[in-house]
């Protein structure tokens, strides 16, 4: 038979086809999922088709697409699973107050935290103005789905090179300043528009992202205890009630077009696949989803995520055991003609599903209609663990529970994976002759990853809601620097403070995936404790290429181990996350990206501390590990162009240590300012704490590793090191604070004037204005993006 | 009246998003506000509850945001569907002299609906003046300083020393303040002879400063003008983004002091005039 005669109009009104996989071949099974874009493979057609023929009957389009949906990578985790279980699940549980679309934490005693990361990397490279947006707008769903007030972004960003020739694009690929300019401008249109501030994030550039550029987005709320709600039906009779923006062919497939690479056809045949945003039909979905939820009107609340009506719908019964009964007729349409299998999981954006017992759907379509959001009662919750899906009268899908939503597990899909070679940059190190450090330092001042910023972050509205009390720029008006986290204050009776950073080092990374993770959460503490936050919980986003090759697999379960090795020992929980796989076109894969989000507590933000220099004649100390000569991955051998070097490992007690002394001085109110040391090392550290305040500083290396030679002090990036601007007359109390603390110290020097000299064993250095520092650092990025 | 008894309704529809902080800062200082969505003044899918009139409050506030997505113009449709049905009752109410306050978003629809800058009582049909596209022709989020320039006839800024050089963020993508081209000169003039013109942008020296102390390009610098009564009041910088002195960007340099921000004034000041006049 050939593949067309196996499928068969189901009847004359439902627009619906049977498909004929009984008498279909193994080939043409996959033939089947090729042609319907189910990206199900032969095993997973097989397992499909045992099921109907128990049933006694074939399977709808709407059938099989569904289980498109629900199986695929994206939504069941499938190759993840294993070693997420192994290394990320289990640590400090008890704190998670619920792990849903959203991680759940508590905040005080009448308030909980949520946060969500995850990413919209492929939608982005193909179309990065709506790629971007709509990777907001279905975050910001995640968090108001738990019932919270969305009250933070976080958004990282990974890039090819900005100045990357044009002849080396491969076909197919859009420039990184391209995606670049499109992505902001689409974070910017989308966030500001909604009204919720973009606090913090990281823009990264480097070669491997040039065929896959990372769009990560993160969103942290607040709500009363009280407020919080499940993504579960409470009980059979729940009305299922459609909220939000129309239905339309935009989003087909988004699900499983991010389970698989990239290629230079992606463009033509996957611009279906990216969403269009509409911000301005999401902020009232907001208002009006939080009004319902504050007067008690929801019983369940969901948002519409990958897999659209059937991921959505499913999983809100499922997971309270229950079943659903659906009619597509009502569903509000973009377009005419819509198949109802598009309808079924079309992932259209701009719609929440809420379940309302009956006595209360009209209370909940009123406050709609009153912010003009759509509402539509399209189903109810059933005792039967079932899904069933009408159309025109007719029934068109049936399917058990268990079998649809609950996914197969995959207990034998252990993917096969290599262990990746970290030894080959560790070989013997070239050793190569010292060039003028004012000359280095200046050089990278101007390295894309080490300048300023500030093209992006003063595009994104920071301060919307008023409550952000430490804003990403910050110093002296007018010349502000970069901070190393963003405070809020979130609640008007309280001065409880969120603090958020997010961090990885793709250098790293790639280098190395264990202690590259391991830098990532250390990095992540660092710029926590730096603003005076004692870390409270970890998100994370996975972006990975292909899993199918055992080298990816490699890196992704050396990096998980990395970041629970981590957690653990911090006890430091990971309440969300997300796994992005296939991050790999033609050329390469993305360096192994697992981002981290970190989010603190601030006890008191009136105690917060930003990075910049506050006066003259304060001592200035160096805090932390000891400093190393790794310098795999580092700026300083990237901008010189050693590819070999160690990379910066950690040890956890000294970061705890470290961590429990500089949070107690500043408790103490000892310290004036702080920045945590990372790219770039001390040198760019210091740069940096005096470009916000135009004052100087006197620095002595020779205290510093004696022995190490200076560019390496100055430019070395160890972890679990901080600098720090003390009170000028409180250094006794407090080195003797530290010491308590066993936390390791050094005084390097004091600030100055308004220039930066650096010393070592009585030779002088560097000597830079911090005009001069100013504007090298401040240039590049406007430059390339006008 | 007691300020206690003076009700503020804080408008919005769709896309208004900085009503929050807006109702916080009247809240704080001890006054009623209330949300309020345009729907509940025009009457549409209303519960007889939920019905208001303008004249419930004794000042409205139309605060920043991106109403409707300000996709034709910032601020237009917002001020054409105040138009459709309250142009009577408003005018009204600014004929009583009571306050109107818009920031941001707000100054673009109270600009859009004529009621600024107001230079004489007539409300023209259609807007005589716009704020246009920034300069640097993006959105721009930055702290910007003001220099009260007004001599007395702003109703909203009588508790700030004329002079006084004031930190009020910006952040906006059309804030650029102009007149019909051929007729700048004339606006400028008129207005500073009926002391309409309220805030200057300046630089940290207190002088009249380019981009980026200046955010948009605006027509001699202005950030802030009120209508010839003093009682509708627009400026493009949000004031109750500096409310408190720990929403200054800079304070953990300059101290936080007795917590009062920079901002706070604005609203002092109306809601004591309210409290004598009414």
């Amino acid at each position: 038979m050939d593949l067309d005669s196996l499928f068969k109009k189901k009847d004359a009104v439902s627009d619906c086809y049977i498909i004929d996989i009984f008498s279909a071949t193994d080939n043409q099974l996959q033939e089947i999922s090729n042609k319907m874009g189910l990206a199900l493979d032969k095993t997973e057609m097989k397992r499909i088709k045992d099921y109907f023929q128990n049933k006694h009957r074939n399977p709808t389009d709407i059938e099989l697409q569904a289980l498109g949906q629900a199986w695929s990578e994206h939504c069941c985790y499938k190759s993840s699973k294993v070693p997420l279980k192994k290394y990320i699940y289990g640590i400090e549980e008890k704190k998670i107050v619920a792990r849903e679309d959203a991680g759940v934490i508590e905040f005080d005693d009448d308030h909980y935290y949520c946060a969500a990361l995850e990413s919209h990397n492929h939608p982005s490279a193909i179309e990065p103005y709506g790629g971007a947006a709509t990777g907001i707008g279905g975050i910001v769903r995640d968090v108001v789905c738990m019932g919270a007030q969305p009250i933070a972004f976080i958004d990282p960003l990974f890039f090819g090179p900005l100045n990357l020739p044009f002849k080396q694009l491969s076909k197919g690929v859009k420039h990184p300043r391209y995606l670049f300019k499109g992505v902001v401008d689409g974070i910017r249109d989308y966030g500001n528009r909604i009204g919720i501030p973009t606090l913090s994030g990281q823009v990264y550039f480097h070669e491997g992202y040039t065929g896959n550029c990372l769009v990560n987005v993160g969103c942290v709320g607040i709500m009363r205890k009280d407020e919080f709600i499940h993504s579960r039906a409470k009980a059979p009779g729940n009305v299922y009630i459609y909220v939000g923006g129309k239905t339309g062919r935009d989003g087909i497939h988004g699900v499983t077009f991010a389970s698989a690479e990239l290629t230079d056809e992606s463009e033509e045949s996957s611009r279906s696949a990216v969403q269009v945003g509409d911000p301005i039909t999401k902020e009232p979905v907001i208002h009006a989803t939080l009004e319902c939820n504050k007067k008690g009107l929801l019983e369940g609340l969901k948002d519409f995520g990958g897999g659209g009506l059937s991921c959505v719908c499913g999983e809100l019964a499922y997971s309270a055991g229950l079943g659903a009964e659906i009619r597509l007729d009502n569903i509000p349409l973009k377009e005419e003609g819509l198949h109802p299998w598009e309808i079924w999981i079309s992932e259209s954006q701009e719609r929440m599903m809420f379940l309302v017992k009956p006595e209360n759907v009209e209370k909940v379509l009123h406050i709609c209609k009153q912010w003009d959001v759509t509402a539509i009662p399209i189903g109810i919750v059933i005792k039967e663990q079932i899904t069933r899906v009408f159309y025109k009268g007719e029934k068109i899908l049936e399917m058990d529970m268990n079998f649809l939503t609950g996914g197969p597990i995959y207990d034998s899909c252990t993917r096969p994976f290599v262990q990746p070679k970290t030894d080959e940059h560790e070989k013997k190190e070239k050793s190569f002759r010292m060039s003028d450090l004012n000359d280095v330092l200046k050089k990278l001042l101007s390295s894309p990853n080490v300048a300023s910023k500030e093209w992006v972050i003063r595009q994104y509205d920071h301060e919307v809601r008023g409550n952000t009390v430490i804003k990403p720029l910050q110093g002296k008006l007018g010349v502000e620097s970069h901070g190393d986290a963003s405070v809020l204050k979130p609640l008007e009776n309280s001065f409880r403070g969120i603090v958020i950073t997010a961090d990885v080092n793709p250098r790293f990374m790639e280098r190395n995936p264990y202690w590259g993770a391991c830098s990532a959460v250390d990095e992540v503490c660092r710029n926590l404790v730096a603003v005076g936050a004692k870390p409270d919980s970890l998100l994370d986003c996975l972006n990975f290429g292909n899993p199918e090759k055992p080298e990816r697999m490699g890196e992704f379960y050396e990096s998980c181990r990395g970041l629970g090795d981590m957690a653990r020992a911090l006890c430091l929980p990971f309440v969300s996350g997300n796994v992005s796989f296939y991050n790999e076109s033609i050329k390469t894969a993305v360096p192994p990206t697992p981002e981290v989000l970190g989010i603190g507590i601030a006890s008191d933000i009136r105690k917060c501390l930003t990075t910049d220099f506050k006066s003259e004649g304060n001592p200035i100390y160096l805090v932390g590990k000891q400093t190393e000569k790794e310098m795999g991955g580092s700026e300083y051998y990237k901008t010189y162009g050693i590819d070999s070097g160690i990379v910066p490992k950690t040890d956890t007690t000294v970061l705890k240590n470290c961590m429990n002394g500089i949070l107690a001085s500043i408790d103490k109110n000892y310290i004036v300012s702080c920045h945590d040391i990372s790219e770039g090392g001390i040198g760019i550290c210091l740069s940096e704490m005096a470009i916000g305040s135009d004052i100087g500083a006197v620095i002595d290396l020779s205290q510093i590793s004696p022995g190490l030679r200076t560019d390496f002090k100055l430019f070395s990036e160890s972890n679990t090191r901080w600098i720090l601007e003390v009170k000028h007359g409180k250094h006794r109390e407090f080195e003797s604070l530290l010491k308590k603390h066993h936390t390791l110290f050094k005084k390097i020097g004091s600030t100055k004037s308004n220039t930066v000299i650096i010393h070592d064993n009585n030779v002088r250095f560097v000597s830079l204005s911090v005009d001069d520092i100013r504007n090298h650092w401040k240039q590049p990025i406007w430059s390339l993006m006008g | 009246m007691k300020i206690k008894n003076i009700k503020v309704g804080v408008l919005r529809i769709e896309g208004t998003n900085c009503e929050q902080e807006s109702y916080d800062a009247f809240k704080r200082l001890g006054a009623n506000p209330e949300l309020l969505h345009l729907k509940q003044l025009l009457n549409i899918d209303c519960n007889k509850d939920e019905k208001r009139d303008v004249f419930d409050y004794q000042c409205l506030m139309i605060p920043g945001g991106f109403s409707v997505g300000d996709y034709i113009r910032a601020g237009a449709i917002f001020a054409a569907r105040i138009k459709s049905k309250l142009q009577k009752n408003l005018t009204e109410f600014v004929k009583k002299e009571y306050p109107i306050l818009g920031i941001c978003n707000g100054f673009q629809v109270l600009i859009e609906l004529g009621l600024l800058p107001g230079i004489d009582d007539a409300i023209p049909s259609s807007p005589e003046a716009c704020l246009y596209l920034n300069d640097s022709n993006r959105y721009e989020c930055r702290p910007t300083l003001l220099k009260h320039e007004n001599n007395g006839k702003c109703i909203f800024t009588s508790k700030i020393p004329k002079n006084d050089i004031r930190l009020i963020p910006s952040a906006h993508a059309e804030g650029k303040l102009l007149f019909p081209i051929d007729r700048q000169k004339e606006y400028l003039k008129k207005l500073e002879e009926n002391d309409q013109v309220v805030f200057r942008y300046v630089d940290p020296e207190g002088n009249y400063g380019g981009y980026p102390w200046n955010p948009n390009g605006s027509i001699s610098n202005i950030a802030g003008i009120c209508n010839n009564h003093g009682t509708v009041f627009g400026m493009m910088p949000h004031p109750e983004r500096t409310f408190y002195k720990h929403q200054h960007p800079d304070w953990t340099r300059a101290g936080l002091g007795d917590l009062i921000g920079d901002g706070q004034a604005i609203f002092e000041s109306v809601l004591d005039n309210i409290s004598k006049r009414f």
